[in-house]
């Protein structure tokens, strides 16, 4: 190998390797300096549960619509602007009152301006007013075998921790009120 | 995998140069028997060089004797040779599938940082110790394999730092970022295996992005329109390393992925279904976003750019003419048929499937053909199973309501061995043609 093909073959061995660090410095990043927050979980179909060695997830804020005048605060939502499918969905999370509940308010396009905590999503679908919407937490990689305490668990929630352009990462399982160890 | 064959050529020609120093023995006693008609002509033109002086008698001795050494030992030579390759290769591939269901296995028990050191720190050392037997120590074909697997084991982490930190996997993004890290590499250590992954992570990636772009939405017949143009872009760019002795090596999978690509596609469009579900876009003459239109354009200026380039630096090569100006007139055709199918202009879903069943057996042929000229066997094996799969296709279209199926079936396979027959005597008359012999005992 010529000395120039083999800087280029060192070349493109570093540009490998930073590229796998920078994905994971992002995460990291993520995880350390990003705000956190605490995602209920909602059933999914028992048959989508899992697909190999991953619980799939689905949020109360995965499907969304509007729905300002419900009874309970805490489930108040409101869509701004027209949402397709493809379109990005910054979600605000606005704290209602001091638990770590929140009614929800999606905008498309930009956040809403002034939020303190938002997360970005990918609408998936929008059909009648409804938007469903993934956020790239939809997954949970677990050992092989573990995926049954979680689905037998009666309440799981997902803490994330979100950067300033939105981006959620997870941190951990809430599985029936204890953080789960892998 | 090519192979080459240096290596034993070099012992099998130190063995006839030992002979050809005996001062006492005359040239034409050192030669071994001529067996065939070919190694007789070979003979006669040799001589004939030697009288009108083009060769000196020493090189037309050396090439008789190098020729007239015995086939088996030479046979013999190659089939070692490609026994390393194949366990080497077969090495790589399990290790490197070892190292993927790795990944799936979920290693949750040490710690990320230290569980990410070891394989990314593992990946590099993979290419050092590949570097040090391919470049370094004369083991081209070991290393080889093991650099292949470096770029398997690259793979396998973009993979594994998703699922650390629970991202979603099934994303052709990572695939697409699996291609952009391996490609040089392809380039750079002249793998040819390496190329073949890279293109074929290339369109399983583009190809599964695509679907997820036209999955239930109306933009079905704009992504298909834009995956055939990237065949005929992929196929462009292969035959532009053609033209360049130095990056020729690595046109086949270009050319193989492109027509494959191309062909596929082009069977699903054969479908009036296809068509008829997606009446809507075709009923009311589609409007194309802009964005749309931008990368269409993109796309196909890549394919006229790598096109232009390839027919401005052909007459450096020996290309004939009315098979380069064939080639070029398919690609166009493929990317003229694929703004079609974009734009969809015309309200005739007839239109649409005759066309495209047209173009599929332009391809199919034109593949076979290409793959006869220029000697390319993934072509011609591209070519055969797509018209089988096209004739059966038909063939159940055609039959299954006016026949009985046992009938059906039994016509079938009458066809099918009648094709079968004809077929074996083609490859025979290939095999000859490219001047290959197949052992009596190969089945």
């Amino acid at each position: 190998m010529t000395p120039r093909l083999k800087r280029l073959f060192v070349v493109v061995i570093v540009i490998q390797v930073v590229f796998l660090l920078g994905l994971v410095g992002y995460r990291e990043a993520t995880l350390i300096y990003g705000r956190t927050a605490v995602l209920q979980t909602v059933p999914v179909d028992p048959r989508d549960l899992f697909k190999g060695e991953y619980v799939t997830l689905r949020y109360e804020i995965s499907t969304l619509r509007n729905d300002r005048k419900n009874p309970d605060p805490k489930k108040r939502t409101r869509l701004i602007g027209n949402f397709n499918e493809g379109d990005t969905a910054y979600v605000t999370l606005i704290t209602v009152g001091l638990s770590s509940s929140y009614s929800i308010l999606a905008q498309a396009g930009e956040p809403l301006s002034g939020a303190d905590l938002f997360i970005k999503g990918k609408v998936t679908s929008s059909n009648d007013g409804t938007i469903t919407v993934d956020y790239g937490i939809e997954q949970y990689f677990i050992l092989e075998g573990r995926g049954l305490e979680i689905e037998q668990a009666d309440d799981v929630k997902v803490r994330v921790k979100i950067n300033r352009s939105g981006t959620a990462a997870i941190e951990a399982l809430i599985v029936d009120g204890e953080v789960w160890r892998p | 995998m090519t192979e080459e064959t240096q290596n034993n050529d070099s012992d099998q020609i130190a063995g006839t140069n030992t002979q050809q120093s005996d001062p006492e023995v005359t040239p034409t006693s050192t030669l071994a028997p001529i067996a065939s008609e070919r190694q007789n002509w070979l003979k006669t033109r040799v001589e004939k060089w030697r009288e009108s002086g083009i060769i000196s008698d020493d090189q037309s001795e050396a090439i008789i004797n190098y020729e007239a050494a015995p086939e088996e030992p030479f046979r013999l030579g190659l089939r070692f040779n490609r026994l390393i390759v194949v366990l080497a290769t077969l090495g790589a591939i399990l290790i490197g599938a070892g190292i993927i269901s790795f990944v799936a296995a979920n290693w949750q028990g040490i710690p990320s940082i230290a569980k990410l050191a070891l394989l990314i720190g593992g990946q590099v050392a993979t290419y050092g110790v590949a570097y040090q037997l391919q470049f370094a120590r004369g083991y081209p074909r070991i290393g080889g394999a093991i650099m292949f697997t470096g770029a398997a084991w690259f793979g396998a982490n973009v993979f594994l730092v998703a699922q650390s930190y629970h991202l979603p996997t099934d994303n052709p993004d990572l695939l697409i970022w699996w291609f952009l890290g391996i490609l040089p590499l392809a380039y750079i250590v002249r793998s040819n295996a390496i190329t073949v992954m890279a293109i074929g992570i290339f369109i399983v990636g583009l190809a599964w992005k695509a679907g997820t772009w036209a999955d239930g939405s109306e933009n079905f017949f704009g992504v298909v329109g834009i995956l055939l143009l990237s065949a005929a872009v992929i196929y462009a760019i292969g035959t532009l390393h053609l033209v360049r002795e130095k990056i020729k090596f690595h046109a086949g999978p270009y050319l193989a992925g492109g027509a494959l690509l191309a062909i596929g596609v082009t069977y699903i469009l054969t479908f009036a279904e296809v068509f008829r579900e997606s009446s809507r876009e075709i009923n009311n003459f589609q409007t194309v976003s802009s964005s749309q239109i931008i990368l269409t354009s993109i796309v196909t200026i890549i394919a006229a750019t790598a096109l232009a380039m390839t027919y401005r630096f052909s007459p450096h090569i020996n290309r004939n003419s009315s098979q380069r100006f064939a080639e070029t007139a398919v690609v166009v055709l493929v990317v003229a048929l694929g703004w079609i199918l974009i734009t969809l202009p015309l309200n005739s879903i007839g239109f649409y499937v005759v066309a495209f069943n047209l173009l599929l057996v332009l391809l199919i042929f034109g593949t076979i053909t290409l793959g006869i000229v220029n000697k390319r066997e993934a072509l011609v094996n591209i070519g055969i199973i797509f018209f089988v799969i096209d004739l059966a296709t038909r063939y159940i279209e055609l039959t299954v309501d006016m026949l009985d199926t046992s009938l059906a079936f039994i016509i079938g396979g009458l066809l099918l061995l009648g094709v079968g027959y004809g077929m074996e005597r083609a490859r025979r008359k290939l095999l000859t043609q490219f001047g290959l012999r197949e052992s009596s005992h190969d089945s």
